[in-house]
């Protein structure tokens, strides 16, 4: 009886007007994703070759490695990042490495291509987010209250059939057809990623198996979620409108409003705020030094006396420079952990909406996640020390130490052997760590399937079939 | 199949009453016994209670007082046992439209407990209903009332159960298939069926019911065997009872049994 419900479940779904048009312009949008991510990554690759190239030209006739300006190190694109963006087109590719110092990144694609910063890309995860959501609501928001409406849920029910058996039939039947065909439009974008010169290492093709099971965990949250909603209502008009509700506010509304609604609960100061803190530290530590220099002594013999001042005045400086190092770091930490803080709770607040979870997901599977910035810079860091070694090695001298000496006509007149510079090489978030911080969204997608799934049952258990 | 002699009935119908939510009395302490291989036809106006009656024997409501039962299981006790053992036609066929009639049919079949059918049965049923051979592998949404109708009442033949309940089915037929429907329940009856039929229609109620009652405000306010009929003019006698209700309380209404 349970296979009879689900064939007829998915004949009766796949067989409708409503799907084929709603799978049709569904398909076009998932493949033409993938293909315009595959366009994007070989575009991404080839500005990526062109800026290594280009940084190591500057090498071309230079004679001794002292008269190396800068060295640049860029962020290789990877072939997902192309599909889930993430923070990706935000954050800066390019890091000028001197050998020391603090590292920043810098040319996000966003800054050199404003319009995308208004727009945003189109990418795979954005076509996930709406259309495997838009696809689930269409065809799940009638499944119950439809057939009550037509009159056959009546005619069904007066069989000896238990009320579990048909909604578990139709639940089941309904996403089995449904994630199949939505399945069978994301493989044949998958395939077209080799077809169009994206190579995919191992470990990106379990990413992005995982990243397409966790949209169908997406898709299955809206799909129980209006079946459910369905098994309230009486009307599919009503059931309609509920949905589209639903996803106006889980989809646009609530991953906005809890940005604001962390911001209000949890303040961040502002990097100007945080200036001026700074600048009224600096000026008490000067008041500090001003009533220490007017109860400056100078030793009794007075020949010295300058040089004494002057000394008393170096040390305090130290101590001043110190003193504020120690207040910016400790207050930039503030600012960090607050920071972290606020997303922290921004991030669950919006975790009602499984739009959140996929998001979150997602990017974490892709490696585009927020943490990609921080990961970045490390691996620019680690370079930059072998870079450091390798400049004082060749010169004897710090890298960046700010006064360069020449030697005229003793320099060597070889050019210098490029292939001796170190290469960056760039190590992408592991995967490991990837699947790891991807975990609590994807069980948390996985919590709305099946308390949807039940609330379907419980739901149906006491529906009015008259 | 069919288990019960005679005596023993296949529908009835002890002291049904439903009180609604909102307050509203839709039957009144109803009783009606209807054994294998007879047919009551349920009369009365728009509200008295008929189809309340039908979806309080198929479970679609809890009785408030009272039992429906089948073959002696009450439907509310024993949903399931007392459902396998009734088909049902509603007032308005209503099936799968993207389906076939054979599909209908054979999800229907399926779901009444029978894997057993092949299209070959499917037809058969459907060419013994009435419907067209060239109409059996088309989609339902191109079907007229009449056609739908046909598959509803093939679908309660193809459940082979010992009770069918008809709520209206002849609404918005034409005479022609009014008629053929009427023959059709003629013949399930002499096979033995037990059938209860709500309808608006006295002409069809007289050609093929054992028993006709009346029914009104809940009520049943006239039940006769058709025997006891035999020469009088049914209209009028319906007409009499409306207008006693109307003249005086409908609780006024005489009782008969
Ligand atoms: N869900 C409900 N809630 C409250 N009252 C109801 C409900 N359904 C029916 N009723 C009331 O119960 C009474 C009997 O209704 P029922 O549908 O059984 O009549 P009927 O004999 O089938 O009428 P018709 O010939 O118009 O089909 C009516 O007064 C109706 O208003
Ligand atoms: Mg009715």
């Amino acid at each position: 009886m349970f296979r009879a419900i689900l064939e007829k479940e998915i004949r009766d779904l796949l067989g409708s007007t409503k799907f084929v048009l709603t799978f049709a312009v569904s398909a076009v949008l998932i493949i033409g994703a993938f293909a315009i991510g595959a366009t994007r990554h070989n575009l991404n690759l080839r500005q990526y070759e062109a800026s290594v190239a280009e940084n190591l030209r500057q090498l071309d006739g230079l004679t001794d490695w002292n008269q190396m300006e800068q060295n640049r190190v860029f962020l290789p694109p990877q072939p997902l990042a192309a599909l889930v963006s993430g923070v990706s087109n935000d954050i800066g590719r390019t890091i000028t490495v001197t050998g020391r110092g603090e590292l920043t990144a810098t040319d996000s694609r966003y800054g050199e291509d404003p319009i995308y910063a208004v727009f945003r890309f189109l990418d795979l995860k954005f076509i996930f987010h709406i259309v495997f959501s838009l696809f689930a609501i269409l065809l799940g928001f009638d499944a119950v209250c439809g057939e009550k409406e037509r009159g056959t849920l009546r005619l069904a029910l007066a069989n000896a059939v238990p009320r579990h058996t048909f909604i578990a039939g139709k639940l089941v039947g309904s996403v089995a057809a449904l994630a199949v065909s939505l399945l069978i439009a994301v493989g044949a974008g998958c395939l077209l990623l080799p077809v169009m010169g994206v190579s995919l290492s191992g470990g990106d093709w379990i990413r992005l198996v995982l990243i397409v099971l966790t949209g169908l965990l997406y898709f299955g949250a809206f799909l129980t979620m209006s079946v459910f909603v369905s098994a309230v209502t009486h009307r599919s008009s009503s059931s309609f409108m509920a949905m589209l509700v639903i996803w106006i506010v889980g989809v646009l509304i609530v991953p906005r409003v809890s940005v604001l609604l962390a911001g209000r609960a949890i303040d961040v100061p502002s990097v100007d705020h945080m200036s001026a803190q700074k600048a009224s530290y600096r000026e008490q530590l000067w008041k500090e030094s001003r009533e220490l220099m007017a109860n400056f002594q100078p030793k009794a013999n007075t020949a010295c006396a300058a040089t004494d001042f002057g000394r008393f005045m170096d040390s305090l400086m130290d101590v001043r420079e110190a003193r504020t190092q120690i207040y910016t770091a400790r207050l930039n930490e503030e600012r960090y952990n607050r920071q972290q803080e606020q997303q922290k709770l921004a991030f669950n607040i919006a975790r009602v909406s499984p739009s959140t979870s996929l998001t979150l997901a997602t990017s974490a599977l892709a490696g585009t996640f927020l943490t990609l910035k921080e990961h970045f810079v490390d691996e620019a860091s680690g370079y930059q020390d072998a870079y450091g070694q390798f400049i004082k090695e060749k010169t004897g001298l710090n890298p960046a130490a700010g006064i360069k000496v020449i030697k005229i006509g003793e320099s060597n007149q070889e050019p210098i052997d490029p292939d001796e510079l170190p290469r960056f090489g760039y190590r992408p978030i592991p995967l490991d760590q990837s699947v790891a911080s991807a975990a609590g969204d994807v069980g948390i997608l996985a919590i709305f399937n099946l308390l949807f799934f039940a609330g379907g049952f419980l739901a149906f258990s006491r529906y009015d079939v008259r | 199949m069919k288990t019960s002699h005679n005596n023993r009935p296949v529908l009835e119908a002890v002291d049904l009453t439903k009180r609604y939510e909102d307050g509203v009395l839709a039957l009144d302490h109803v009783n009606f016994a209807i054994p294998a291989g007879e047919l009551f036809a349920m009369l009365g106006g728009n509200g008295a209670g008929k189809t309340t009656t039908v979806n309080l024997f198929l479970n679609l409501l809890e009785p408030t007082e009272g039992e429906a039962r089948v073959n002696g299981v009450a439907a509310h006790l024993e949903p399931l046992k007392a459902k396998s053992q009734m088909a049902f036609v509603s007032e308005n066929v209503m099936l799968y439209p993207n389906f076939t009639a054979i599909q209908n049919l054979d999800f229907f079949a399926k779901l009444s407990g029978h894997d057993e059918y092949g299209t070959r049965y499917y037809r058969d049923v459907l060419l013994r209903v009435g419907l067209a051979e060239e109409s059996h592998n088309k989609r339902l949404k191109g079907f007229s009332k009449g056609m739908r109708q046909k598959c509803g009442i093939a679908i309660a033949i193809l459940k082979n159960a010992p009770a069918i309940l008809l709520d209206e089915p002849t609404a918005g037929l034409d005479p022609k298939a009014g008629h053929d429907f009427i023959q059709l329940l003629d013949s399930l009856r002499r096979e033995g069926k037990a059938i209860l039929m709500s309808t608006h229609d006295i002409f069809r109620a007289r050609e093929v019911a054992d028993t006709i009652a009346i029914m009104d405000c809940g009520r049943i306010i006239m039940q006769k065997r058709a025997a006891e009929l035999q020469g009088q003019d049914l209209v009028q006698i319906y007409m009499r009872y409306m207008a006693g209700r109307t003249e005086s309380s409908p609780i006024a209404a005489p009782v008969e049994s």
